[in-house]
């Protein structure tokens, strides 16, 4: 019995000596009864600082592409394509320019800058792209952005005397002006012996009332179209390409019409070894795109032949052929 | 003076006297084949650096003509490629591979054709030429009194067939 009582004593002694609060919460109750909440878990800290853009810049959700001519009858319009995707790129605006204005960045742009029929450089905006790197943001490459528009020389034929046209308008009933009257295209020379031709524009003509006879000028037949291909969207075209093998290389197929570039409503391969090609058939906006895996007999070349078609007012609707020869070459040693 | 006359112990002592002489010929055996696998080596080294610096083409130059054009970096480009495959030989150099690389003649005729002064070779496409004196440890001649360091000139050219 005695044992009994000092253990039961002993058992008591060692619970009153050491207690302990039960560390329960409750999520209901208030912190007024005195309980405290326990202590919210630190936040994890961020993977990495975050580095705001500096004023001005931004993240590039539209990117870049290629340069865009295109020809609609009298007018031709300049602009740049993009294609919505972020490439983890930012970019700033670095000056808007007009057309024939002159800039500190001219020459800095990766894609240039176009000119005018008549040698002036053509408008738009240069943009300065960055990437984020571990020294913050790094600026990479200048690229400009074209947007202009200039109204062609004479592209349609002589003037057909008054009165013989199909409407048999009135003089000045067209509202259409000797001047162009576009805002881009202030004064474009006239050609010895040519015609400017403006586009059809019902705004008010220039100072002092001045207008002239109505357009009763017809159609001239379709310039023909002159295709060409080559693998920037505006380098100048080649007849024939060396590609290395197993290199994707990437053919724009183009059309000109005169002194123009004329957009390509699609485009087909006919024949030829296309190797390992993305399509073979596009619009005119999509390159084709092709690797080489097999070299072609020694002393010789795949010739694509392709088929575009255009469809503009200068040049109707047509299907135009071209082929291209494409060498496939590989590193070798020599002996 | 049995064995003498014995022709097992004539046997005996004839191999004997001229187990040195097997010796060394079967270490200089040995070194020469070593220093082939070497010379092989050093040479697919060179080998692959040229057909490396072959693939650096400019693409600006091959959109504006169509034609392939060696990139201005390519001479640059054959000599890191270079020192990079020797350092995989590194224990068969009597030298660093960076020091091996940077004496290299090495040179990127961008535009075809071209005539090669060194060689005399005339390049009808864009050719990369490395040329260069590779010395190779060679402990076993250098024990046989020859020389320990063996050098080897090395000649790799490469172009787009």
């Amino acid at each position: 019995m005695m044992r009994r009582a000092v253990a039961a004593a002993l058992a008591a002694s060692v619970l009153l000596a050491m207690p302990s609060p039960a560390g329960a919460w409750d999520p209901f109750d208030s912190d007024e009864d005195g309980w405290q909440q326990p202590p919210a878990a630190p936040p994890p800290p961020d993977p990495a600082p975050l580095i705001a853009p500096p004023p001005g810049v931004y993240y590039v959700t539209d990117t870049y592409v290629a340069d865009v001519v295109t020809s609609e009858g009298p007018l031709t319009t300049y602009t740049t394509t993009t294609v919505h995707e972020s490439t983890g790129s930012y970019a700033r605006v670095l000056e808007t320019v007009g057309t024939g204005d002159t800039s500190a960045f001219d020459s800095e742009a990766f894609n240039g800058r176009r000119t005018l029929g008549d040698g002036r450089a053509v408008a738009g905006t240069y943009y300065e792209n960055y990437v984020l790197g571990d020294a913050g943001f790094l600026p990479v490459s200048i690229v400009f952005f074209q947007d202009d528009a200039e109204l062609a020389r004479a592209i349609w034929g002589p003037p057909v005397p008054p009165g013989t046209s199909p409407g048999g308008g009135e003089p000045g009933s067209s509202g259409s002006s000797a001047e162009p009257s576009t805002s881009c295209c202030p004064a474009l020379p006239l050609e010895p012996g040519g015609t400017l031709i403006e586009p059809r524009d019902d705004r008010a003509g220039p100072p002092g009332g001045r207008t002239t006879p109505p357009d009763r000028r017809a159609p001239a037949a379709p310039i023909p179209v002159r295709p060409g291909v080559s693998l920037l969207p505006a380098s100048p075209p080649v007849g024939s390409v060396e590609v290395l093998r197993g290199r994707p290389v990437t053919l724009w197929l183009r059309a000109f019409a005169g002194d123009r570039e004329v957009p390509v409503r699609s485009w087909t391969l006919l024949s030829g070894e296309s190797g390992r090609a993305l399509a073979t058939a596009g619009t005119g906006a999509a390159p084709f795109r092709a690797a080489w895996e097999r070299l072609a007999p020694p002393d010789r070349a795949y010739v694509l032949r392709f088929r575009i078609e255009v469809d503009t007012r200068a040049t109707g609707h047509a299907f135009v052929d071209m082929t291209i020869a494409v060498t496939v070459r590989s590193p070798a040693l020599e002996s | 003076m049995n064995a003498l006359r014995d022709d097992r112990g004539t046997a005996a002592i004839t191999t004997i006297a001229l187990l040195p002489l097997l010796l060394v010929v079967l270490a200089g055996v040995l070194q020469l084949g070593a220093l082939r696998v070497a010379v092989t080596r050093v040479r697919a080294a060179a080998d692959l650096a040229a057909l490396v610096a072959v693939n650096d083409q400019d693409d600006t130059e091959l959109a504006r003509s169509g034609a392939l054009h060696l990139s201005g970096d390519a001479a640059a480009v054959a000599r890191e490629y270079l020192a990079r495959e020797l350092e995989l030989s590194a224990s068969l150099l009597a030298g660093s591979a960076d020091e091996i690389a940077r004496a290299a003649d090495i040179a990127a005729f961008v535009a075809a054709p071209a005539f090669d002064e060194r060689t005399g070779a005339r390049y009808e496409r864009p050719t990369v030429r490395i040329a260069a004196e590779v010395p190779l440890r060679t402990p076993v001649f250098g024990a046989l009194v020859f020389r320990p360091v063996t050098t080897v000139n090395v000649l790799a050219v490469s172009s787009p067939r």
